[in-house]
C-alpha cells in the first residue's frame, strides 16, 4: 500500500517535470536503428577552478559504427584547451616568495599567504583513440582490441590494449581477460630538473639538463559480469597495474624550510625550493564493483572501487547515479561521488634544509597528499526525433586535503600557521548530443 | 572451501543439464493471436516454423522481413510460421508489429511457458517442426550469414 | 587480496545459480541498463579525476596517459 502511494506520488512528479520540460518536442516511442548507420555521441565540457585556477575546454565526438554482423569499430576524438594556474607544490608563507618560471627566464611574485600557483600553463592535449570488437572462437566469445595516442606540447601517450569477453551461462555470466601498455615520454619546457636540486634565480641556470624522460604502464585486469537477477546486473573487476621509469612532476618543487619551520634565505643564485623526486616503479591494485539495477522505471547505479599501491595510497571511491526517468525517454539524473585517499609515503608539505640530499623520495604534489572529493551533479537528457538526444550536465566539485606530518618535512612555525591546503572548488558544465548519421 | 566449490559445481551442473535434452516431439502450447486461440495440433500435415522473439531484441527486428518472405514463398508447400512474442507487454509487441508488420501467425505468450518447454536458449530463437509433429532443428539467433542454410533446412523438411 | 578472491567467489556463486531466461532479458536490453551507459561523460570524469587524484582505473584497462598527472 505505501509502496503503490509513493509510486503515484513519483508518476505526478515525473508527469509534472515531463510536461514542464518537453511539451514542445514530440518524441517517437521506438527507435529502430539500422547497422548501415555511425552511431555519434559529441560533447563539449567546460571545466572551471575557482580562484582563477584552471579552466578547460574540452570538445569531444565518439563514433561507432557496425562493419559486417558483430563487428564493430569505433574511434573517439578528445581536445583539451587548458588555460590558468596550478600549484608548484611550494606552500603559502607569511612573507612574499619569488619563483623562476620552468623556462628558467622570467619569474613570478606570490604574495605573503597565498599558495604559489604557476600560471603558465597553456596547454592543448589531442587525444585519438580507436577499437575493433568482433566474435572470437565462436558465439560465446569477443574480443577488443584498441589503441590510443595522446599529445601535448610536453607529452606524448602512445598505449594498445586488448580485451577478452566470454559468456557463459545462457549468457547471464562474462568473463573478461584485458591487457594494456603504454608508453609515455615527458618533455619538460626547460628540460627535465635534477631531484633535489634547487630552483635558480631567473637567468642564472635551471638545474634541468635532461631533454625528455619516460615511463611504461602495464595494466592487467580479470573482471566478472553477472546478470543477477531480470532487473539486475553487477560487476566485478581485479586490476593490476605496475609502472616504470619517471613519475615526478618536473614542474614541482618543495619549500626548503629549517626545523623551527622558517623558509630558507636564498643562498647565491640558489632559491629555497628543491625539485622533487619519486620512486621509479609503481605497482597497483584495484577493485571494482558496480551493480546496476532497474526499479519500476528508474534505474540506480552503484559503484565502488578500492584502491592500493606500493606507494601506500589507498582509496576509496563510491559512485553513484540515479535515472529518473521522465515520459517520452527524457530522464533527470542526480549523480553523487566520494573519494578519498591516504598521503604516498612520500608526501610532504616541505621539506627540512638536513633532509635534503638524504630523503631518497619527496614530493608536495597536493594530488599525493591525504585527500577527499565530492562531487554532485545533475544531467538531464531529452531524446527527439526516435533517435537523438540532447543533454545537459552540471557538477560540482570540492576538493579538501588535510595537513599530513611527515619525517622529512616540518609543520611547525611559519608551514603550520599558514592555509597552505585550502579546499578547492570546480564545476563542470556539459552538453552532449548523440545521433545516427 | 571444499563445500563450497561442491555447491558451486552442483550449480554449474544443474544449469548445463537444464538445456540439454532436446524433445523430439514439439512441445504442446495454446497461445492468443490477434484471431484466436492456436496449438500445434491444428497445423498437423504442416511443416511449422516456430520463431521466440520480442520487441526489445534487435536481431529479430533483422529476421522478420525474412519470415514474411519465407511464409510467403513456401506456402504452397505447406510451411506455417508460427511466431511466438515474449514480451512482458502486449502493447510493446503491438507496437513492434505496426512499424514491422508481419505476415504470418503471431501468438502472444508473456508468461514464457512456451518459451520454456521449447527451451529457448536465446533471442531469437526458431524450432523446425516436421509434418508429423517433431522437431526437426533449432537455431539461435538471427545472422545474415545463417540465412542460407535456415532455407535450406526448410526447403529440404518441405520435400520430405 | 583474499577477500577479494572470496568476493569474487560469491559472484560466481551467484552466477551459477541465477537463471534470468533468455526472453525475459527485456530489461537488461535496455541502453539504460548497461554498465556505462554514459560513455563520454565517462571518459571525461575519468580524465578529471585522473589529474586532481592519485587513483585510477578499475573499470578497464587502456585509455591512455597526460601530463596532467
Amino acid at each position: 500500500m505505501q509502496l503503490k502511494d509513493k509510486h503515484n506520488k513519483t508518476k505526478s512528479i515525473r508527469e509534472k517535470l515531463a510536461l514542464a520540460t518537453c511539451a514542445l518536442l514530440q518524441t517517437a516511442g521506438s527507435t529502430a536503428q539500422a547497422g548501415d548507420e555511425w552511431e555519434i555521441d559529441s560533447a563539449l565540457m567546460i571545466y572551471s577552478e575557482n580562484d582563477s585556477r584552471v579552466t578547460a575546454i574540452e570538445p569531444i565526438v565518439s563514433a561507432r559504427k557496425e562493419m559486417g554482423e558483430d563487428k564493430f569499430f569505433g574511434v573517439k576524438l578528445v581536445l583539451d584547451a587548458l588555460t590558468g594556474a596550478t600549484p608548484n607544490g611550494a606552500h603559502a608563507s607569511g612573507t612574499a616568495q619569488t619563483f623562476t618560471r620552468p623556462s628558467g627566464n622570467g619569474s613570478y611574485t606570490v604574495a605573503a599567504g597565498e599558495n604559489p600557483l604557476d600560471d603558465t600553463f597553456h596547454d592543448t592535449r589531442v587525444a585519438l583513440s580507436a577499437d575493433w570488437e568482433q566474435p572470437i572462437l565462436d558465439d560465446m566469445s569477443r574480443i577488443i582490441v584498441g589503441g590510443n595516442l595522446s599529445k601535448e606540447f610536453d607529452y606524448r601517450s602512445l598505449g594498445v590494449s586488448a580485451t577478452f569477453l566470454r559468456d557463459f551461462n545462457n549468457r547471464n555470466t562474462t568473463f573478461s581477460a584485458a591487457l594494456g601498455v603504454n608508453a609515455d615520454t615527458i618533455s619538460p619546457v626547460g628540460d627535465v630538473p635534477t631531484p633535489f636540486a634547487n630552483m635558480m634565480v631567473a637567468g642564472s641556470g635551471t638545474n634541468r639538463d635532461k631533454a625528455s624522460e619516460s615511463k611504461t604502464i602495464t595494466d592487467l585486469m580479470f573482471g566478472v559480469t553477472q546478470v543477477i537477477d531480470r532487473k539486475t546486473l553487477m560487476q566485478f573487476n581485479l586490476g593490476l597495474s605496475s609502472s616504470s621509469g619517471y613519475m615526478n612532476d618536473p614542474y614541482k618543487v618543495l619549500t626548503v624550510v629549517d626545523a623551527t619551520g622558517t623558509r630558507l634565505a636564498p643562498v647565491g643564485n640558489d632559491l629555497p625550493y628543491v625539485y622533487e623526486n619519486r620512486p621509479d616503479s609503481r605497482s597497483r591494485q584495484t577493485f571494482y564493483w558496480k551493480t546496476v539495477h532497474h526499479l519500476n522505471e528508474d534505474v540506480i547505479n552503484l559503484a565502488y572501487r578500492y584502491h592500493t599501491d606500493d606507494w601506500d595510497i589507498n582509496s576509496h571511491t563510491i559512485d553513484l547515479n540515479y535515472r529518473y526517468e521522465l515520459n517520452g525517454g527524457a530522464y533527470l539524473q542526480p549523480h553523487i561521488r566520494y573519494y578519498t585517499q591516504s598521503a604516498a609515503e612520500f608526501f610532504t608539505h616541505n621539506i627540512l634544509d638536513t633532509q635534503v640530499g638524504v630523503a631518497q623520495y619527496a614530493s608536495a604534489d597536493y594530488r599525493l597528499g591525504e585527500l577527499t572529493t565530492t562531487t554532485i551533479g545533475l544531467k538531464y537528457a531529452l531524446p527527439f526525433k526516435g533517435n537523438q538526444e540532447l543533454s545537459m550536465r552540471a557538477e560540482s566539485i570540492v576538493q579538501s586535503y588535510s595537513k599530513v606530518d611527515s619525517a622529512v618535512g616540518t609543520l611547525a612555525g611559519d608551514a603550520g600557521s599558514q592555509d597552505i591546503v585550502p579546499d578547492l572548488g570546480a564545476f563542470v558544465i556539459q552538453v552532449g548530443y548523440s545521433f545516427y548519421w | 572451501m571444499k563445500k563450497l566449490f561442491i555447491f558451486i559445481t552442483f550449480c554449474l551442473l544443474m544449469n548445463s543439464a537444464a538445456i540439454k535434452a532436446e524433445s523430439v516431439k514439439v512441445p504442446d502450447f495454446k497461445l492468443p493471436t490477434a484471431t484466436g486461440e492456436i496449438t500445434p495440433a491444428q497445423f498437423k500435415g504442416k511443416v511449422l516454423y516456430v520463431d521466440f522473439w520480442a520487441s526489445w531484441c534487435k536481431p529479430c527486428k533483422q529476421s522478420f522481413p525474412w519470415l514474411n518472405q519465407l511464409q510467403q514463398q513456401y506456402k504452397d508447400q505447406g510451411l506455417v510460421v508460427i511466431a511466438i512474442n515474449l514480451d512482458k507487454e502486449r502493447a510493446l509487441a503491438d507496437k513492434f508489429l505496426q512499424i514491422i508488420p508481419a505476415n504470418f501467425i503471431v501468438a502472444f505468450d508473456p508468461e514464457g511457458n512456451s518459451a520454456s518447454s521449447f527451451k529457448v536458449k536465446g533471442m531469437p530463437s526458431s524450432y523446425l517442426i516436421d509434418r508429423d509433429g517433431n522437431v526437426q532443428g533449432r537455431h539461435t539467433g538471427f545472422r545474415e550469414k545463417d540465412i542460407a542454410r535456415l532455407e535450406q533446412s526448410v526447403a529440404k523438411l518441405l520435400q520430405q | 587480496m583474499k577477500q577479494i578472491v572470496l568476493l569474487m567467489l560469491t559472484a560466481w556463486v551467484l552466477a551459477a545459480c541465477s537463471t534470468v531466461q533468455p526472453w525475459e532479458k527485456d530489461l537488461l536490453a535496455k541502453p539504460s541498463m548497461a554498465l556505462v551507459a554514459d560513455k563520454l561523460d565517462n571518459a571525461l570524469d575519468e580524465h578529471i579525476y585522473f589529474s586532481k587524484e592519485a587513483s585510477l582505473g578499475g573499470q578497464g584497462v587502456g585509455g591512455g596517459g597526460c601530463g596532467c598527472n
